[in-house]
């Protein structure tokens, strides 16, 4: 009933400024000329193909999947118990210990990457490998111990005490109990966790050799030397590979609970 | 006896990993740089004594600092538009607010090189309509590094405080309009000073990312505008000067660390209201 | 012409359907009147409409001959009273209700002095530096009184601002809200679903239903003589029951009982209804408006019974004191006072 024309106007610039250079890209995906161009001259899927014939882009996706599933994976696996721990039991300098599981976020991500290196792959000859997915699971832990624990909070405290009652042990209760109640908060966070580690650049930048390359630093290296249309092609394909995230993040979850 | 040390045996595995490949790596790496032969701050007063690396920490600050600002100067009034708007649109709206956070930092700074850049859209433009003759340089610039840490981290910060701008009691602001302030004023005086502690946490999170972002600086800055980040990375790789690298890393954490603390000691000063005796 | 006139408001948020059916009602200078009614009746859209928080679809506001009906909320200059207070969290009790002076560019010695006049007024002189998250609920609300006040309003407009408060305190605001709307002559409109404080507290009471006024009369012309069977129910009659017209005070009820009143009464109305304590037990059936059944339910309600008696005109609530007591099952004989039969 009562709109505001100024603030409308001037937050739609904003939209326009997230969206609009996102939107050329996916533009210049479509060009038939050699290097980028705006705005296009012809139209062709062809660098959509290049892109799949490309083998070092297609290893170093495999390779991002793989990392972020195990880093995440691993996170969750570490991550969920202690942040039930934190959240239910009495422990000693809880806070302090709270902020140390969350400590990652604080060091940038390129001295993560750049210590883990120093220290695991130099010092202590682990493969590069290894220390990656090392590197990714430091990172993806604090999404799990913020995140399911804030769920884990907002869980009544009282149906395990019921569960306990009814003959269940502490650990049974755990598994048949808590877990059930906070899976909208795990997969919420597993979806987080994923999408950064995935999406991640620093961390990896150092932790990369041969054939050890994760798909953002793949395409930066390229960017690098070359400016073809192929580049946004596989902008496109990462973009479209968001917007099925968010999709199902929607469906499942509701866009509200990542943000 | 056991029941006690449940806890503990749950939350060790974790404790171990972070301070076996963090808190160990980071000791590793900064260690070296406080000795050379004893004890010393040596390097760090060469760092600061030296005019290029001064100019890229001055950079980096104020790389941030513009971004920062840019940031909630574009986002408090988005974010605002977004809380009043109806509950409907108001998930479309966090959509496209979402949409580039969660797509990658490289699509998304290299979108500004193809915008930017000598050939790129705003130069072909401009050119086109003859209002320039030759390419203005736009890319590999602070600006350009600039334009891309907001565009990076914009979304951040809208989303940050659209969740406090939602709580604020909307009566607030009609309270404020039957007492006789246009919506601008009302604006300013009510629901601006409420969204601080809002602002507050966007702008640790846009400062402190900015500050530390690599890729941004790395495909928008060029070789003149190196960032921490990038001087960083130069470092323990083109230059092999692994300490370097170190006292660089050192620096940087204890940069956002700084920071931190400082917006949230801002941000308990301006939030003391009401609390002391309450 | 009164001093505020609603013409004829139409609101509606899509088209479709109206909160607000051609609303007409006028307020005399100096009056309190109330918007009484459930929730969802459009009283407080009502209120929204007067302080400019909504543009109705059509119709007119004006206020002392002055057409406001689109100007905006912050020129209209008048006060409000929110449910939840709306005082701001960020400014002391002071602040807040300077705030409005210092829009209207008062000069500084002047806005102290009627700050401090106001807060003097609404007993709050000792905690004019505080914040509101230290004051206590039946303080808030005086910080929000006195903030829409210190103004001077050409109206004063209240959107059930007792409805936080605990049932004591409230009943202490609504007699203190009072004595500061007398005390200073300014015009108000309270909105409540509180039917006892909207009685204690009003010179005149709007009950409201589906967006529309059923009824607008004096609080004791409401109690006694309501127009309508919403309005009847809202405000405690409990008994209904179908009659037929015989002639004028006449009536036949569907058992064939016949039903004298003395009330007011219109041609098409046929529906008759009493309080539950306005129906007496009597010892004998009479010639009229007497009627007899049998006990279902008997409930202890303190200083009274009520009985659920089951008639030949259908079931009937009737609380009677406790000097006789009577048992589920005994049949005993109703007599409904013609001059407490209200027809509607």
């Amino acid at each position: 009933m009562r709109k505001n024309i100024g603030l409308k106007s001037f937050a739609w610039l904003v939209f326009a400024f997230l969206l609009i250079p996102l939107l050329i890209i996916v533009i210049t995906s479509f060009g038939t000329n050699s290097t980028i161009q705006f705005p296009i001259k012809g139209f062709t899927f062809n660098w959509y193909g290049k892109v799949f014939q490309n083998e070092s882009f297609m290893d170093s996706f495999v390779l991002s999947l793989e990392v972020a599933f195990i880093g995440t994976l691993a996170a969750l696996i570490i991550g969920v118990p202690a942040a039930y721990s934190l959240a239910r039991h009495k422990v000693f300098g809880r806070n302090w210990i709270k902020s140390f599981f969350l400590s990652p976020t604080i060091v940038p991500g390129l001295v993560v990457g750049y210590a883990v290196y120093q220290f695991v792959v130099i010092q202590f000859q682990f493969p590069i490998l290894q220390g990656l997915m090392l590197g990714h699971f430091l990172i993806c832990l604090p999404y799990v111990i913020r995140v399911v624990g804030s769920t884990i909070e907002q869980l009544d405290f009282s149906i395990e005490e019921v569960s306990w009652t009814l003959g269940c042990t502490k650990l049974q209760t755990f598994f048949k109990i808590v877990i059930p109640n906070i899976t909208s908060g795990i997969f919420a966070s597993f979806m987080l966790a994923f999408i950064n580690s995935f999406n991640n650049i620093p961390v990896s930048q150092f932790l990369s050799g041969p054939g050890v390359t994760m798909l953002p630093t793949s395409l930066m290296n390229y960017i690098e030397y070359n400016y073809d249309p192929s580049v946004s092609a596989l902008s496109v394909v990462l973009m479209l590979g968001t917007i099925v995230l968010m999709f199902i993040i929607e469906k499942t979850l509701g866009l509200a609970s990542i943000s | 006896m056991t029941q006690r040390r449940l806890p503990y045996i749950i939350l060790a595995p974790g404790m171990i990993l972070l301070i076996l490949f963090l808190v160990l790596p980071l000791i590793s790496i900064i260690f070296p740089t406080f000795f050379d032969g004893g004890f010393t701050f040596a390097n760090y007063i060469s760092f600061f004594k030296d005019e290029y690396n001064l100019g890229i920490f001055w950079r980096t600050l104020r790389v941030s600092l513009i971004a920062t600002l840019v940031c909630v100067l574009l986002g408090v009034p988005t974010a605002y538009y977004i809380s009043q708007s109806p509950k409907k649109w108001r998930g479309l709206l966090m959509s496209i607010t979402l949409f580039p956070l969660l797509t990658n930092s490289v699509v998304r700074s290299f979108a500004w090189i193809t915008i930017l850049g000598q050939g790129g859209i705003i130069n072909t433009a401009l050119m086109n309509f003859g209002i320039i003759s030759k390419p203005l340089t736009l890319l590999y610039t602070e600006f350009s590094i600039i334009i891309g840490s907001v565009y990076l981290f914009l979304p951040l910060m809208v989303i940050t405080l659209v969740g406090i701008l939602e709580n604020i009691d909307s009566e607030m602001m009609e309270a404020a309009e039957t007492l006789g302030a246009n919506r601008f004023i009302a604006f300013m005086k009510v629901i601006l000073p409420l969204s601080v502690p809002g602002i507050i946490v966007g702008s640790i999170l846009v400062f402190t990312g900015s500050m530390t972002a690599y890729t941004t600086p790395q495909l928008l800055g060029g070789n003149r505008n190196i960032m921490l980040a990038t001087f960083l990375y130069q470092n323990a790789t083109a230059l092999g000067n692994w300490k370097g690298a170190s006292v660089i890393a050192l620096i940087m954490i204890a940069a956002t660390v700084i920071v931190m603390k400082l917006f949230d000691w801002v941000a308990k000063r301006m939030d003391k209201r009401g609390e002391a005796s309450a | 012409m009164s001093y505020v006139e609603l013409k004829d408001i139409r609101v509606s948020y899509d088209n479709k359907t109206d909160i607000l059916k051609d609303l007409n009602l006028s307020i005399e200078k100096g009056e309190l009147v109330s918007l009484l009614g459930p929730s969802g009746c459009g009283k407080t859209t009502t209120l929204r409409v007067i302080a400019g928080l909504i543009q109705p679809n059509d119709g007119e506001f004006l206020v002392d001959r002055h057409n406001l009906t689109k100007v905006p909320v912050h020129k209209r200059e008048f006060g409000m009273v929110f449910q939840s207070y709306a005082l701001f969290p960020h400014l002391t009790i002071k602040e807040n209700v300077a705030f409005g002076l210092k829009l209207r560019k008062e000069k500084k010695s002047v806005i102290d002095q009627k700050v401090k006049d106001i807060l003097a007024i609404t007993g709050l002189e000792e905690l004019g530096d505080r914040y509101p998250k230290q004051l206590s609920g039946g303080q808030r609300q005086r910080v929000a009184l006195a903030r829409a006040l210190v103004i001077e309003p050409k109206l004063l407009l209240l959107d059930e601002p007792l409805s936080n408060l605990d049932a004591k305190l409230r009943i202490a605001m609504r007699i203190e809200i009072k004595r500061i709307q007398s005390q200073l002559g300014i015009t108000s409109v309270f909105v409540t679903h509180d039917q006892e404080e909207c009685f204690s507290i009003s010179d005149k009471v709007a009950v409201m239903n589906k967006g529309v006024i059923e009824q607008f009369d004096t609080p004791e012309e409401i109690y006694k003589n309501p127009k309508t069977e919403f309005v009847a129910r809202f405000i405690g009659f409990e008994n209904f029951f179908d009659l037929t017209l015989i002639e004028k005070g006449k009536y036949k009820a569907v058992d064939g009982t016949i039903f004298l009143s003395t009330r007011q009464w219109e041609e098409e109305k046929k529906t008759g209804t009493i309080r539950p304590d306005d129906i007496e037990i009597v010892s004998e059936a009479g010639d009229a408006n007497t009627v007899s059944g049998t006990i279902k339910v008997r409930t202890f309600l303190g200083k009274s019974y009520q009985y659920e008696v089951e008639t030949s005109i259908g079931t009937l609530l009737v609380n009677e004191v406790d000097d006789v007591i009577y048992q589920v099952g005994d049949t005993i004989t109703l007599s409904i006072p013609s001059h407490k039969l209200i027809i509607v």
